[in-house]
């Protein structure tokens, strides 16, 4: 297929996932707050730093904001234009690519990013404020709903390849960065406030991240009802079998670079492969222990910096207007992102529009 | 006969209006139309209206508009009432536009090849060879069979007796034919009992007969062709419709920045690398498409495009340099072309035209400013144009300076009432609004025009231009069998 087609379908399907994230994200700190009962009159700002941090665009939030409130920081992750990661820009750039391949999607697939785009026209922050809950849930079922059209409309090829790629590596670093802020929030209050450690109002912090990735029910039925945080990050990025863990996640990108490059377990064809490989093997043996031994704020890093480098291989890999060398380091400068905001990748087409009538 | 149509005021004597005959009676071939919508409520209409509305939304059906900050699309303005054309009127349209199709394409055939036309002086030839659309570097270029114009879509009208006449010539890229297409599908959403009623000739065969005709141009009959679509890109006002014709066709959709040219050959660059193609229906007008050749400062174009061309290793529907034919003072000529190269009378009019170039027809201009449409040679879209009747003393002196400055781009042509269709202006009233018709014809190894095309409606009250970019819409265009 042509490139330009697997780039926007790569796009398209990544930043569907990236809202679908953001509002689980706001979704499950509403219902926290609520759990805690810190919502109003005073709002605890920490726990809306948090998820800015997750965002990790800390400096564009305060370029704009005074403070980390319910309010500013819906505002920030939902509407804010000037935010290329809120869930209105991610929707609105998921839809610019779909546009541009109009030709190459299902005419669903095209229906259902452009409903969801017009239905966030008409929102009103007020809504959202009054409704959370409903709007979050609209979200992330209009992702889940275009996940099944794509599946049930859309031919299992290397399109829908790209599409699986693009979704995976974007969930697995949600996930890894959802758990990296929360474990330096909980550490950093168990520090300040020894006394609440051992304390139910964890037990319901972690239950939180567990919701976020709608995997409250999932892990009781593996874990019973013992939850503390060596199982949960066992089960989020370890587990071989839920769909929101970081290994599964992964295991599914690489499946899916496979199926378009014809590689397999003993032989890889191109660095994408290669890198997506190695990372796959290595969660397939790591224990918890290990990821302790290394530190778990280390070790997600990592996690994330791996990520993406495997988007860059395979942007140069298939992308790219020109057959790379392959080479394994030093690939900074090829680079096509004109900028990396907050450190997550983003899409850029080039600048220049001619208009021609 | 219906409520709208009983509040209908059809202005017959003035005008002459598709429905309502000049003794104030309902054409014939509109009568089980009146009475099916004689039975509709304006509630029935307003739901109708949400359903069409609704498909037209969800597939992204837009154009944009240029010299406006506001959003940057719109929904193309729809209207209800479809147009009915008799069979045996689109038999006469149809004679006439292959036989204006043949003869033009001959001259386009003779101007890059041996100018016989000009030799004898059928045409000055300083109109010609002055044209900014005459490409010199073609001349003894050899298009595969012959052909130059595989896609056109004419404008067609009607002036006040009902006489169907030709007002453009579209040689080069014209658009529409998506709507023409999208229409047909929303009235069936809407309406899908008027379907049994009339026998409507189908239109949903375009797109195949659009790739047959683009693969029977292709240079390398060995070979099963690959055939694109070039588009200038999303941000271009005619997007929608190169993505629905190259999913229709289930053909690449391209940009200039998806095709490579490697010894004169052109490749996609593909996720496996560089792939042959044959035939590219380009939708990029021929100053974007090359930047070697043409304008150098082209992002949409590709490099090394032309001399594959000329190399006879793709073909390029439309062919370069078709413009110089449909060029707004060439068409004064095309009555006498179709004469001089069938030896036939044209079965199509010209809409009476008076040139600028000529010193006595300037004169006749200069003095009926008030009177007459006034276009420049070269512009589409409705751009660079004077309607008379509806214009300033100021904008006339303008216009009169523009003209004497440079006769060669200017031609003037009487205020063509054209013909009136009761449209919905809100979905309470009808109104009579003007009307065009651009049937879609495809010329490859046959001529094929499917039956209809797009009807343009004006559906500003009184406004005589319907182009899309000027705030026009359209409807469906059925072409029946009695």
């Amino acid at each position: 297929m042509l490139s330009r087609v697997a780039e926007s379908l790569f796009w398209m399907s990544r930043y569907f996932e990236r809202a679908e994230n953001t509002a689980r994200f706001l979704d499950v700190n509403f219902n926290l707050l609520l759990d805690l009962n810190k919502i109003t009159p005073i709002e605890n700002p920490n726990y809306w730093i948090a998820l800015i941090l997750v965002t990790s665009d800390k400096v564009r939030f305060n370029n704009q904001y005074n403070e980390y409130t319910a309010r500013s920081v819906t505002d920030y992750l939902v509407f804010n234009k000037d935010n290329p990661n809120s869930i209105i820009s991610c929707i609105g750039l998921a839809r610019e690519n779909a546009r541009s391949i109009i030709e190459s999607i299902s005419s669903e697939m095209w229906e259902q990013v452009n409903n969801l785009y017009h239905y966030l026209q008409n929102i009103t922050p007020q809504y959202v404020h009054n409704d959370p809950y409903s709007f979050y849930k609209e979200i992330k079922n209009a992702s889940h709903l275009f996940q099944g059209i794509t599946d049930n409309t859309f031919s299992h090829n290397e399109g829908w390849d790209f599409i699986q790629i693009a979704k995976y590596l974007e969930r697995s670093d949600n996930i890894a960065r959802l758990i990296d802020v929360k474990y330096h929030m909980l550490l950093s209050e168990a520090q300040s406030q020894p006394e609440i450690v051992e304390g139910s109002e964890d037990i319901i912090q972690w239950m939180a991240v567990l919701k976020s990735c709608s995997a409250l029910e999932a892990f009781r039925k593996v874990y019973l009802s013992k939850i503390d945080p060596d199982n949960i990050l066992r089960f989020l990025i370890l587990d071989r079998t839920f769909p929101r863990s970081i290994n599964f996640s992964v295991c599914a990108a690489e499946d899916a670079l496979w199926r378009i490059s014809g590689s397999s377990r003993h032989r890889y064809v191109n660095n994408a492969d290669r890198l997506i490989g190695k990372m796959e093997a290595e969660l397939s043996y790591t224990a918890i222990e290990d990821i302790y031994a290394k530190g778990l704020h280390v070790y997600l890093e990592d996690l994330e910096q791996r990520l993406v480098k495997v988007g860059e291989q395979v942007h140069l890999t298939y992308f790219a207007y020109h057959t790379p060398e392959i080479e394994s380091s030093d690939i900074a400068e090829a680079l096509p992102f004109t900028g990396i905001a907050g450190g997550r990748p983003n899409w850029s087409q080039a600048q220049q529009h001619q208009q021609q009538q | 006969m219906s409520r709208f149509f009983e509040r209908y005021e059809a202005d017959a004597v003035r005008f002459f209006d598709e429905v309502i005959s000049k003794e104030g009676i309902p054409r014939p071939h509109y009568n089980k139309l009146l009475h099916r919508f004689g039975q509709f409520s304006i509630d029935d209409i307003k739901a109708r209206r949400e359903i069409v509305n609704i498909f037209f939304r969800n597939q992204g059906i837009t154009f944009t508009v240029y010299g406006e900050d506001e959003g940057v699309e719109r929904i193309f303005p729809f209207d209800l009432i479809p147009r009915v054309v008799p069979a045996h009127e689109w038999q006469t349209i149809e004679k006439g536009l292959v036989q204006r199709i043949k003869a033009l394409n001959e001259f386009l055939y003779d101007i890059y090849h041996t100018q016989k036309i000009l030799k004898d002086k059928i045409i000055p030839p300083e109109l010609i060879l002055g044209s900014q659309h005459f490409r010199r570097e073609f001349v003894g270029v050899n298009p595969p069979l012959g052909i130059y114009i595989h896609i056109t879509g004419s404008d067609i009208i009607r002036d006040g007796a009902g006489n169907y006449l030709v007002l453009e010539d579209n040689l080069r890229t014209p658009s529409g034919v998506s709507y023409m297409l999208q229409n047909r599908q929303a009235m069936k959403r809407a309406f899908p009992v008027l379907f049994d009623k009339y026998k409507i000739r189908p239109i949903e065969n375009y797109p195949q007969e659009l790739l047959r005709t683009l693969q029977e141009i292709s240079p390398d009959s060995r070979r099963e062709p690959n055939v694109v679509v070039l588009t200038p890109g999303i941000y271009n006002s005619a997007y929608f419709e190169h993505s629905f014709l190259a999913r229709q066709m289930g053909v690449e959709l391209t940009e200039g920045k998806d095709l490579v040219v490697n010894d004169n050959k052109v490749y996609t660059r593909t996720t496996r690398g560089l792939e042959r193609v044959d035939v590219i229906y380009r939708r990029v007008d021929d100053a974007f498409l090359d930047p070697l050749v043409f304008r150098p400062d082209s992002k949409l174009g590709v490099a090394g495009l032309v001399n594959a061309y000329r190399k006879g290793n793709v073909t390029l529907a439309n062919a370069i340099g078709t413009g110089v034919a449909d060029d707004k003072v060439i068409y004064s000529f095309v009555p006498a072309i179709i004469k001089y190269y069938l030896g036939e009378d044209p079965i199509l009019q010209n809409v009476p035209t008076w040139l600028a170039s000529n010193p006595s027809d300037l004169k006749y201009i200069l003095e009926n400013l008030g009177s007459l449409v006034v276009k420049a040679a070269n512009e589409s879209g409705g751009y660079g144009m004077l309607v008379g009747p509806e214009s300033t003393i100021e904008q006339q002196e303008t216009f009169a300076e523009m003209i004497v400055a440079n006769p060669r781009n200017y031609i003037a042509q009487p205020t063509i009432s054209l013909s009136r269709h009761p449209s919905f202006f809100n979905d309470t009233d009808l109104w009579g609004c003007h009307i065009d018709l651009r049937p879609y014809v495809l010329y490859g190894k046959t001529v094929t025009i499917v039956p209809g095309g797009l009807t343009r409606v004006a559906l500003k009250r009184g406004s005589l231009v319907v182009n899309s970019s000027q705030g026009g819409g359209s409807k469906d265009t059925w072409v029946v069998d009695e």
